[in-house]
């Protein structure tokens, strides 16, 4: 078992690239191998040890590795991209593409997150115990399939396009979801227990479940009567017909 | 400045060079007889040496590029390189930035590539990347296959306005040959519709895709263009297309090349040597084309090799696009060129399991290694449109060790077995064939084989040298060691400059562009330009001063002069 505890040495105002803070960086590294991670601030290269404190006890391979990170992150990108293993725990806030690229391990945050959490992310668990912002589980400019599996779980709110070109995978929002939410998505599952509007536009595939209200229907679904699901019965829809989409929208 | 290459194991067809020990003297950026003893000396130690790679076909600037950047921004995210004291930064992999072009072809040893399709109207366009891509010399294909005045010409059958009106195309595109993209067919895709053959009339202007190949060739041999027209067949993208293919190289018989070299390319062969009547009896009849190629003279074609992952399609072509993106679901650009053309852009991913990529993957490989003159293919992969220009050396490999394609035959769906010859194919081709479909057969193709190419006497001083010993290799066996030799030239000379050592770029100095200037009696210009002013009044939505390319478009020119009236040569 390794847990690795990274506190901010100072107030950081300009973003940081930080793909290297990631269970499968940090696996059987020592405190001086971390320190001596690059990470880019701005247009300025430095290194994790100029920005952060970092203390390491004991030593494992990515699956035994626990990151714990405390103190306000607000600034720092891309924490946890592309990990296949392990724990990340953040106790604050953090800035855009959190847990991107992510095939496997769990990263929990205490705080609220930025746009694009969960970006493309393949396996694994995220959970957010504050608000999202937009694009969360979405895929970057142009890509075709988003978050294609794992699990993401918000117990605040999200913005806007939350699992945008979705195509597999489970998104659960318990608060209020922006506009959008599921827009062209091609598969997976979204929960959402608050209020949105236009869920579900372009989707080819895919169920989105609303237990709130939505403040406006695309008009391009298909009435399919009530269903129940989970002991709920809810209006069902099937749609985007303009795509042909086979995709299935739950309202309540 | 003086350069001495010793040592190489030279490989230059053109010259019936085939791996003997030469020394190569290099003085002011061409190859001489010799050199003093001052010349600073590379010594190749046994290693490859071919003359600097050549690209006959090529999408590499121009507005379809562009609008495959733009609706690409995920493309963009790969292959990013930051920028060096010497490099800009690289960024893309199907349509890389203009930096990037010049780099990872340099990378890889080549010197000069040509864009394989401008329309005139957008050509100022083509000309201001072209002036960004380091490195390499570059020259771009005009498009005349669909234009008003060409199918008014040659309803009219007169030939003496339709060389008048290409000479002048060819100078206001700053172009370098024709390029005749489904004739007829952009025409009529302004209308939402398609030519179905050789035959067919084109409402309107009472034309047959036949009667514009015909015509174009010969006005192509009236003017002595330097290269022949280069033609993207009718009906490409259609299953049962090879007949049309066929048809069409027959047309090259009814005209006489005026030049040692072919008087019809037909282009990217991948996608139009498909048999069957649809999507589910689809099969390769790539093994026709090469027969026809054996038996015939004056038809030349090029790969357009298929390769596995991700490619975005990018053609004037604009009705195969339409159909492309309905049938995949996928992301669609469609253009409209006013009197000239159409266009469209379509990203395609190319898996190793749908029966449809894996027999077109078969096509190209079946082309080359079928025909035996290796004059007549040469080795592309219609960049971006099979894939990606970086991917030539897997190419290479693949021609070479029959091993690795009975390995890549095992990783593809079952219908490569049934529907395509390639699992018979034992056939392994040698560097002689290799320096000829990517040297000497492409510059031969273009009609550049004065200054590019080979390595005689006069030629351009644009060489590669590869970290493989031939005479100590056996590609068959050891292609992975062939393939990342291609990927990273040990050096590329330049115009007698050391651009690339050791796979990492050393200097950028900035390619030519080369255009043709063909000149035609004034008064037959003078007549055939009260039609296009005519034009441009009527119709066109900009006036013909804003059309032209003008000189300060291309700062880095070689003119050649062609021309219905012999040229004395200062």
């Amino acid at each position: 078992m390794q847990t690795v505890t990274i506190k901010p040495k100072k107030e950081i105002r300009i973003s940081v690239e930080a793909e290297n803070i990631s269970p499968d960086k940090f696996a059987g590294k020592t405190e001086k191998d971390i320190l001596s991670m690059e990470a880019w601030m701005g247009n300025h290269k430095t290194t994790l040890g100029e920005l952060f404190s970092v203390m390491v006890e004991g030593s494992g391979p990515a699956a035994d590795t626990k990151i714990v990170m405390d103190g306000d992150f607000s600034r720092i990108k891309r924490i946890g991209e592309g990990m296949t293993a392990g724990l990340i725990m953040i106790k604050g806030n953090v800035d855009m593409h959190l847990g991107a690229k992510m095939s496997g391990g769990k990263i929990s945050v205490t705080g609220n997150v930025d746009s694009w959490a969960g970006r493309e992310m393949k396996g694994g668990e995220l959970i957010i115990e504050g608000n999202a912002a937009y694009y969360l589980g979405a895929g970057y400019r142009g890509e075709t399939c988003g978050m294609r599996g794992g699990k993401i779980t918000v117990l605040g709110s999200a913005l806007d396009f939350l699992g945008e070109h979705m195509c597999g995978g489970e998104i659960i929002v318990k608060g209020n979801a922006g506009i959008l939410p599921g827009l062209s998505n091609n598969g997976g599952k979204i929960v959402i227990e608050g209020n949105t509007s236009r869920p579900g536009s372009e989707m080819a595939k895919g169920t989105i479940i609303v237990n709130g209200t939505v403040d406006e229907m695309m008009p391009v679904f298909k009435a399919e009567g009530t269903e129940a699901v989970d002991g709920i019965t809810y209006r069902k829809y099937t749609g985007d017909v303009i795509v042909n989409g086979k995709g299935v929208l739950y309202v309540k | 400045m003086e350069l001495l290459i010793k040592n190489g194991a030279v490989y230059d067809p053109f010259n019936g060079i085939a791996g003997d020990k030469t020394d190569i003297s290099i003085k002011d950026g061409k190859i001489v007889d010799k050199v003093s003893s001052s010349a600073s000396v590379i010594d190749a130690g046994g290693r490859l040496v071919m003359s600097g790679g050549v690209d006959a076909h090529s999408h590499i600037a121009g507005a379809k590029v562009n609008v495959g950047r733009i609706m690409r921004p995920e493309d963009t995210r790969s292959g990013i390189k930051p920028r060096t004291k010497i490099t800009r930064p690289y960024t893309g992999y199907t349509v890389p930035n203009v930096y990037a072009m010049g780099y990872r072809y340099a990378q890889m040893g080549y010197t000069t590539v040509f864009e394989a399709a401008q329309a005139i109207m957008k050509a100022r366009h083509t000309h201001e990347e072209l002036e960004e891509i380091p490195i390499i010399d570059k020259g771009a294909l005009t498009l005349f296959g669909s234009n008003w005045p060409t199918m008014d010409y040659v309803r009219e059958k007169n030939m003496d306005k339709l060389a008048a009106y290409v000479a002048w195309g060819l100078l206001a595109s700053r172009g370098f040959g024709i390029k005749c993209v489904n004739p007829g067919g952009g025409e009529m895709w302004g209308f939402g519709k398609n030519v179905t053959g050789l035959d067919d009339v084109v409402p309107n202007f009472d034309v047959t895709p036949a009667q514009i190949i015909v015509s174009l060739m010969k006005a192509n041999e009236m003017l002595g263009l330097p290269h022949s027209v280069h033609l993207h067949c009718n009906n490409l993208g259609k299953p049962g297309n090879y007949k049309t293919t066929l048809a069409s190289m027959e047309l090259a018989k009814q005209v006489k090349p005026s030049k040692d070299r072919q008087v019809l390319h037909v282009t990217h062969i991948t996608f139009n040597c498909w048999g069957g009547t649809n999507w589910g009896d689809f099969e390769s009849k790539a093994d026709e084309i090469a027969n026809y190629l054996n038996n015939s003279e004056n038809v030349t074609t090029d790969m357009g090799q298929l390769i596995f992952g991700s490619a975005t399609t990018m053609t004037a072509d604009g009705p195969v696009q339409y159909a492309n993106a309905k049938l995949l679901h996928a992301k669609w650009a469609n253009g409209d060129v006013e009197l000239e053309d159409a266009s469209g852009v379509v990203p395609i991913f190319y898996a190793r399991q749908v029966s449809i990529h894996a027999i077109m993957w078969a096509m190209g490989l079946e082309l080359a290694l079928l025909t035996k003159d290796p004059y007549k293919v040469l080795l592309t992969t219609d960049h971006p449109n099979g894939g990606p220009f970086v991917n030539y050396p897997e190419v290479i490999a693949l021609l070479m060790s029959n091993k690795k394609r009975q390995e890549e035959i095992k990783t593809l769906h079952e219908a490569v077995h049934k529907r395509t010859k390639i699992p018979g194919i034992e056939r392994e081709l040698d560097f002689n064939d290799i320096a000829i479909m990517t040297r000497a057969g492409s510059a031969k193709v273009l009609g550049l084989l004065d200054t590019k190419g080979h390595l005689g006497v006069g030629a351009d001083a644009d060489i590669s040298i590869y970290d493989i010993k031939p005479d100590q290799i056996d590609p068959s066996v050891e292609h992975a060691k062939i393939k990342s030799a291609f990927q990273s030239a040990a050096y590329t000379i330049k115009g007698g400059e050391v651009v690339v050592k050791d796979g990492q770029i050393t200097a950028t100095p900035m390619g030519r562009t080369f255009w043709v200037d063909a000149t035609v009696p004034e008064e037959q210009t003078e007549i055939m330009m009260k039609d296009i002013r005519m034009k441009f009044k009527n119709y066109y939505s900009i006036s013909l001063a804003n059309y032209m390319v003008q000189d300060a478009y291309v700062t880095h020119p070689k003119v050649v002069k062609a021309g219905v009236i012999p040229v004395e040569v200062s």
